[in-house]
């Protein structure tokens, strides 16, 4: 039983398509990155998925509960963090915490909050503090910890690193592989490539509300060019017998910046007989990859 | 259960500053005016406003008007006073679009993320603008009969305990009535301001076209659309018992809007 199992979700506003007959699977104890533009339909989805929004055709299931006709079970397991925390700005961060964690119905181990607290860097001190005195970054936190306190089978994430430093980005990453190896399944969307590269198993990109994409991070990143910088003793011209799948970016009579797809083996034979003195390969970036299918959508993958 | 139970608490503890700041402010009123009744009898002002006043303006005003310009009917004016029940009204349509301001700050994302059914959100609302309303009025019937304790001169005929509770009960009615209006515009709203801004206009409207159905016999035509009909606290002053038919008509306003807001709200995206 898949813990998220998408069919054919469609959903219109007026004439806008948000969502286009979208499905998706996400397997139990997988990180699996929700990407996409601004409106291509990522929040529309994770709506439909807590039963905030009613798609107009297709089903969604979360751990074998239909989301629309069994919603209290299907969101019995589910921690949510949504992009916005909408939270009155007169409570204090526990009392938002305890009002949540009553809400799921669940007896929150206060061990687990404490340790979250501690792994955020939020004290207990800032929990008295009543959420108008909270900056953005203490917000997002405050979220995270509401979001993993009951230790759910699910967890859900809008945008979870927004607003958060590089280091609680680090500690975020953290609390995803730790969740991960838990057993448990996160779906999250994200604008932040290098975060999706570093912690999902899988991604899905969705553009204009349909499905472009959807695949291993390790499989796309062996399609992605990497790039490579090589340097000569001396001057040497641009061959023209580079091999297929590679890309000149920049060259100087002494170095040449290349991107390669797939194995590195025919350019290192096409450069044997030049004057290599050094070759610096760096590790292939998968943005590169997604930002094609940003702007282009579906294509081959391979090509 | 125990979530929407959390909920309400959380709810009712949000708006308790409000709510008894609003109830002590009216049972207040009620003591101040019971205290300026009793110095207006004492001095006798009573029968000289009366004498006063021409004989065609005490018809015009008819015999309420005598009932009015009394002990008693100064006792009653709080259970009537524009800006009482606009109050008590203004009060119920904030408290009954709670739904659309959760929508709108998007906590109701947060709310419905979990196991909690959507009924209970506006179950939740009716039971607060209920249980409030029902305070409200409890605090001004404790104030009249505080005030009369401690303002009332020796000897002076205090209103019934039946015209009090009755003034109370119709106007709680009312109240309740316009709650169940705000809460079917504000369960399909999303915007507080929207839900409010829209009942507000319609008491209004129909206020004025109860007032005015007084005095001009045309708009009697159609003055039974305004709720502010059912609400006739000259008749009970003047000591007539609660007409049944208004309490009917007020408490099936209220039912059909709440009714309307959780069929509005089950069916609705939730989008802000």
């Amino acid at each position: 039983m898949a813990p998220i199992s998408i069919r054919g979700l469609t959903k219109r506003y007026g004439n806008v398509q948000a969502v286009n007959n979208l499905s998706l699977e996400v397997a139990q104890g997988e990180i699996l990155g929700f990407l996409g533009l601004n409106g291509a339909g990522k929040t529309t989805t994770i709506r439909i998925l807590l039963d905030l929004l009613r798609p107009n055709s297709g089903t969604a299931f979360i751990l074998g509960h239909d989301c629309q006709t069994d919603g209290l079970r299907a969101r019995l397991n589910i921690g949510y963090l949504p992009a916005e925390m909408g939270i009155y700005s007169d409570l204090t961060g526990r009392e938002v915490l305890d009002l949540l964690a009553g809400l799921s119905g669940h007896v929150v181990d206060g061990s687990r909050r404490g340790e979250l607290q501690e792994r955020l860097e939020f004290p207990s001190s800032d929990l008295r503090r009543r959420l108008r005195e909270y900056s953005t970054g203490m917000k997002r936190k405050l979220g995270l910890i509401q979001a993993f306190q009951s230790d759910p089978l699910l967890l859900i994430l809008d945008e979870p690193t927004e607003g958060l430093d590089p280091l609680m980005q680090e500690s975020f990453n953290k609390l995803l592989v730790d969740a991960k190896q838990r057993g448990r399944t996160v779906f999250m969307s994200s604008h932040v490539l290098s975060e999706v590269d570093r912690v999902c198993d899988r991604i899905a990109l969705v553009r204009k509300g349909e499905l472009v994409l959807l695949s291993n991070v390790e499989e796309l990143r062996k399609v992605a060019a990497r790039p490579v910088r090589v340097l000569f003793d001396e001057d040497v011209p641009v061959t023209a017998n580079l091999p297929p799948g590679s890309e000149v970016i920049e060259t100087n009579p002494r170095s040449w910046s290349l991107k390669v797809k797939g194995p590195l083996g025919p350019l290192l034979r096409a450069i044997a007989t030049l004057p290599v003195r050094d070759i610096e390969i760096a590790e292939a970036k998968l943005e590169d990859v997604i930002l094609k299918y940003y702007r282009d959508g579906a294509g081959d993958l391979h090509q | 259960m125990k979530s929407a139970a959390l909920l309400f608490l959380y709810s009712l503890k949000r708006a308790r500053t409000l709510v008894i700041t609003t109830g002590l402010l009216l049972a207040a009123l009620q003591l101040v005016l019971i205290f300026v009744a009793g110095e207006l009898h004492s001095s006798g002002a009573f029968d000289q406003l009366s004498a006063l006043l021409p004989p065609f303006a005490r018809e015009l005003l008819g015999p309420s008007f005598a009932v009015v310009m009394s002990f008693g009917g100064i006792v009653c004016l709080g259970y009537f006073e524009l800006a009482v029940m606009g109050a008590l009204i203004a009060l119920a349509v904030t408290l009954a679009t709670t739904p659309a301001s959760e929508v709108e700050t998007g906590f109701m994302d947060l709310i419905l993320a979990r196991p909690l059914a959507r009924h209970w959100i506006i179950t939740r609302a009716i039971a607060l603008t209920t249980l409030v309303t029902a305070f409200l009025l409890g605090l001004m019937v404790a104030g009249t009969w505080a005030g009369l304790e401690m303002f009332a001169p020796k000897g002076v005929q205090w209103p019934s305990p039946r015209l009090i509770n009755s003034l109370a009960g119709n106007l709680g009615t009312l109240t309740l009535s316009w709650s169940g209006v705000a809460m079917a515009i504000g369960a399909a709203s999303s915007r507080r301001s929207v839900a409010g801004g829209a009942t507000g206009l319609l008491a209004l409207g129909t206020f004025l076209l109860d007032y005015v159905a007084r005095l001009w016999r045309p708009a009697e035509k159609i003055a039974w659309l305004s709720p502010f009909r059912y609400y006739n606290p000259f008749e009970l002053i003047m000591g007539n018992p609660l007409p049944i038919n208004n309490q009917v008509v007020l408490g099936t306003i209220a039912a059909a809007g709440f009714a309307a807001a959780y069929v509005l709200f089950a069916r609705r995206d939730i989008s802000h």
